[in-house]
């Protein structure tokens, strides 16, 4: 790693810091500062954070599975500290005194109240360059100065003013607007488009028909949209090519049937989970500026390189030549891995010789996103005389989980992922079968944790109630990590779970070790006679490592406890012959502000001495079960289908003696 | 169509389409892109401002009925560098992820307080329930409206609003 790829001490002493990852809301830009302000000694305001310009920022795979604090984290202290050490040598031929007795202070380096100088100074002549050594000693923490110190996001005034740029907010001169004709499905391709009435429309610029992309560029959306409307367009459907099953064996211990055969009590449950949308608040936008020598690309996304690469094969430039500069975006939680509205603007752009914003429409964005693909879970355990998990199989049923598309390589990782539980079970085979969908699928927050963790969480609280063992006990019997037991001793002690609650009302539990970061949740529900379920409160206790933000991560938990919620409770995305039936908030509702649970209680009690991990995904992953179990401590009825609807639980309310 | 709206306390000049709804002549015509696109349905609360003291959707609002009326957008809460309370509140409790929702609801909160300067709870979730927020800052979007009632309370004299 090149020091001047990460760091730049610029004229004025402010520091500038490059990374390929991107802001999602999720809060890297304010935890790298403060990693950057820290180790360099300087207030974090001095830190100016570039994400993901592809023009400024050394090359990086994308922006997933949590992973930004964990990966970017130590590459950005290994240069900030090495770039301080270079500082301090400078300031040493400076001042002509030994390095040794030199001490960083608020952008300056000198010997206590003597002498000092300023890094505006040492860098006046030349920047500072170099190779940063692997072992780079960091700052000790009895120095730190931002790190584990909660602070509002850098972002926060802008976003509060309304001055915040999202990608559908840039707005270059000559900036015209675009708007897509959709095949009646997906993967429908124009085989002729008649655009006599649409040329001669008010605002009209170009009617562009290239390759898969028909669309219209105009002066305004109103008649870029009314234009395309009047395009017509015959299109024809591709065949349906049956794609194969793939089987992935994730785990597969000998003897797990025999096991099974021979065990005291044995259980099997299915467990179902619809296609869910992101349901993004802001549907996709960008803005494209393709000239004869380049392309300028403004749009929210997780593989900025990527994206690039995409653009530039769309409209046959070479990639070096197109930079894609990330621009703030509302929130995807994964589904801007695809490039497809960035591609569909470059195309308008190239033929209209403007730069073109094409935003999808509300129904677009449903109809037209990747999803969540369904899964179907069946799993079968069996316990021995004392209560002991002794086998146990588990089937996965589901499509991709990502825009890439099929690999058998990657997915166990991906529509596998937390497919094998975390407790010691002496015999288990955990088969994935990654089966075709109608729908478009792709990356979405946890991937298929969500899923595969409802089904886990569910059904162990069934083995346990089965056995007559307390869910808890049951599952510390069966975990030997201690930093899982930890969280879910620290949750079971905050929520006071076990209590007795009033009629009606449960607490259920659900835990999860998520790409290194331990969550243990506990749920308190109100199940009304009508079936509805109203969640009263969730508490979490999380152990990601180190923490940089404490009150960053809450928030991070917070909001993915919240959102999983209202998946647990209300969505499903309705498909028929392969088109999405559910294209507006009326039809796809998801939680509003009456939903929201009283309180949502989040504990951040990370393991200073473990490596930070990533915060943004893993609180949405047990909420599922840790609700599916309240209900059932509530009222008897053992939901196993989400979204757990009144009709589903009354249907599977037991009536209680 | 020749209009003059008054937004944000200045006289604006514009030449929509009659059928234009305020939302894009705020966008397109003003460049106040703070108010932002969500749905174009009035069923999310991303384009709401205030129109003679109520927040509306914009969306839906056809800018031809909005000639004689007071429009204030997110632009012009705050007074010069100083932040209307609710904005203040909102960086305070951190009720923002991505921010795309933040406009609309901080304009539905101002809009609350202005008519109610005391809301419990169940007023603010009620007043704020046309905001979606997917990124999931419900709850702490909640404290920061309380938090604005209770420093707005304060700035007049009375009681904080949590001890009537
Ligand atoms: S954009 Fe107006 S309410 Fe959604
Ligand atoms: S903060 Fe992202 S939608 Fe509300």
């Amino acid at each position: 790693m090149k020091l001047e790829e990460r760091i730049r001490i610029e004229p004025d002493g402010s520091v500038t810091a490059f990374s390929g990852k991107i802001e999602f809301g999720q809060g890297i830009r304010t935890a790298f500062a403060q990693l950057v302000a820290n180790e360099l000694d300087v207030p974090v305001e001095r830190v100016r954070v570039v994400l993901g310009d592809t023009a400024q920022v050394p090359f990086d795979f994308g922006t997933f599975g949590s992973n930004s604090v964990a990966q970017e984290a130590p590459a950005l202290r290994l240069a900030a500290a090495f770039a301080r050490r270079s500082l301090i040598r400078r300031a040493s031929a400076h001042l002509g005194l030994p390095a040794a007795r030199l001490d960083t202070r608020g952008g300056t380096i000198g010997d206590g109240d003597g002498k000092r100088v300023s890094y505006a100074d040492l860098v006046r002549d030349a920047p500072l360059t170099g190779a940063v050594p692997d072992n780079e000693p960091l700052l000790p923490p009895e120095r730190w100065g931002s790190i584990g110190k909660p602070l509002s996001r850098v972002e926060a005034r802008d976003i509060v003013t309304g001055r915040a740029r999202y990608s559908a907010d840039v707005r270059p001169a000559r900036l015209a607007r675009g708007a897509i004709a959709r095949p009646p499905a997906r993967g429908g391709r124009a085989t002729r488009v008649d655009d006599q009435a649409a040329r001669a429309m008010p605002g009209v610029i170009a009617v562009v028909h290239d390759g898969d992309i028909v669309g219209v560029v105009a002066e305004r959306e109103e008649q870029a949209r009314a234009a395309a409307d009047a395009l017509e367009i015959d299109w024809e459907m591709p065949k349906s090519e049956p794609s194969e099953t793939q089987v992935v064996a994730m785990r597969e211990d000998a003897g797990t049937d025999a096991a099974l055969a021979s065990a005291a009590l044995t259980r099997s449950a299915t467990y179902t989970l619809p296609s869910i949308a992101s349901a993004s608040i802001g549907p996709s936008a960008a803005v494209v500026d393709v000239r004869p020598d380049g392309a300028t690309v403004y749009a929210g996304t997780h593989r900025p390189f990527g994206l690039r690469d995409a653009v530039a094969g769309s409209v046959g430039l070479p990639k070096e030549s197109v930079r894609v500069m990330p621009q703030m975006s509302s929130g995807t939680y994964g589904r801007s891995s695809a490039p497809d509205v960035s591609v569909e603007a470059a195309v308008l752009s190239k033929h209209a010789r403007r730069p073109v914003l094409v935003q999808w429409s509300r129904a677009e964005e449903f109809a037209y996103s990747p999803s969540r693909p369904e899964a179907v879970l069946e799993v079968t355990a069996g316990l021995d005389a004392s209560g002991n998990m002794v086998a146990w199989r588990y089937d996965e049923h589901t499509n991709v989980h990502t825009a890439a598309g099929p690999d058998p390589r990657v997915a166990a990782m991906t529509s596998g992922r937390n497919a094998v539980p975390p407790y010691t079970i002496p015999s288990a085979r955990v088969v994935l079968f990654v089966e075709p969908t109608p729908l478009r699928t792709a990356n979405f927050r946890s991937l298929a944790a969500a899923e595969n963790v409802f089904a886990i969480e569910s059904f162990v609280d069934e083995l346990a109630h089965a056995s007559q063992q307390d869910p808890l006990a049951f599952r510390l019997r069966h975990s030997g990590d201690p930093r899982l037991r930890r969280v879910m001793e620290r949750v079971a002690d905050v929520s006071g779970y076990g209590k007795k609650l009033p009629a009606r009302r449960g607490h259920g539990f659900a835990c999860t070790l998520y790409h290194g970061t331990y969550v243990a949740q506990v749920a308190e529900v109100e199940v009304a006679a009508s079936g509805a379920v109203r969640v009263l409160r969730v508490w979490c206790v999380v152990d990601p490592g180190l923490v940089i933000n404490p009150d960053g991560v809450r928030n991070q938990v917070e909001g993915g406890i919240q959102q999983s919620a209202s998946w647990t409770l209300l969505e499903e995305l309705r498909h028929k012959n392969g088109r999405v039936a559910t294209t507006s908030w009326d039809t796809y509702p998801i939680a509003t502000f009456r939903d929201a649970p009283e309180s949502i209680a989040v504990l951040v009690e990370g393991d200073s001495g473990a490596p930070s991990t990533g915060v943004g995904e893993p609180g949405a992953v047990p909420t599922p079960a840790a609700i599916a179990n309240a209900v059932f401590a509530a009222c008897g009825a053992r939901v196993r289908d989400v979204p757990l609807t009144p009709q589903r639980v009354r249907k599977a309310a037991q009536p209680v003696a | 169509m020749r209009l003059v709206l008054t937004v944000n306390g200045a006289r604006r000049e514009v030449d929509p389409p009659p059928a234009a709804p305020l939302l894009s002549v705020l966008r397109d015509d003003l460049g106040l892109t703070g108010t932002r696109f969500g749905c174009g349905s009035g069923q999310c609360g991303a384009c709401y401002v205030i129109v003679d003291g109520r927040a509306v959707a914009s969306c839906l609002m056809p800018v031809r009925q909005t000639a004689d009326r007071e429009i204030t957008t997110i632009e012009g809460l705050a007074n010069g560098e100083t932040l209307h309370p609710v904005q203040e509140a909102f960086i305070a409790e951190d009720a923002m992820q991505c921010g795309y929702c933040t406009s609309g609801m901080i304009i539905s909160a101002a809009a609350l307080l202005a008519r109610d300067a005391a809301p419990d709870e169940a007023a603010i979730r009620d007043a704020l329930a046309g905001n979606l927020c997917r990124c999931g800052v419900y709850g702490r979007a909640i404290r920061a409206v309380q938090r604005a009632a209770g420093t707005m309370a304060v700035a007049v004299g009375s009681p904080p609003a949590m001890h009537r």
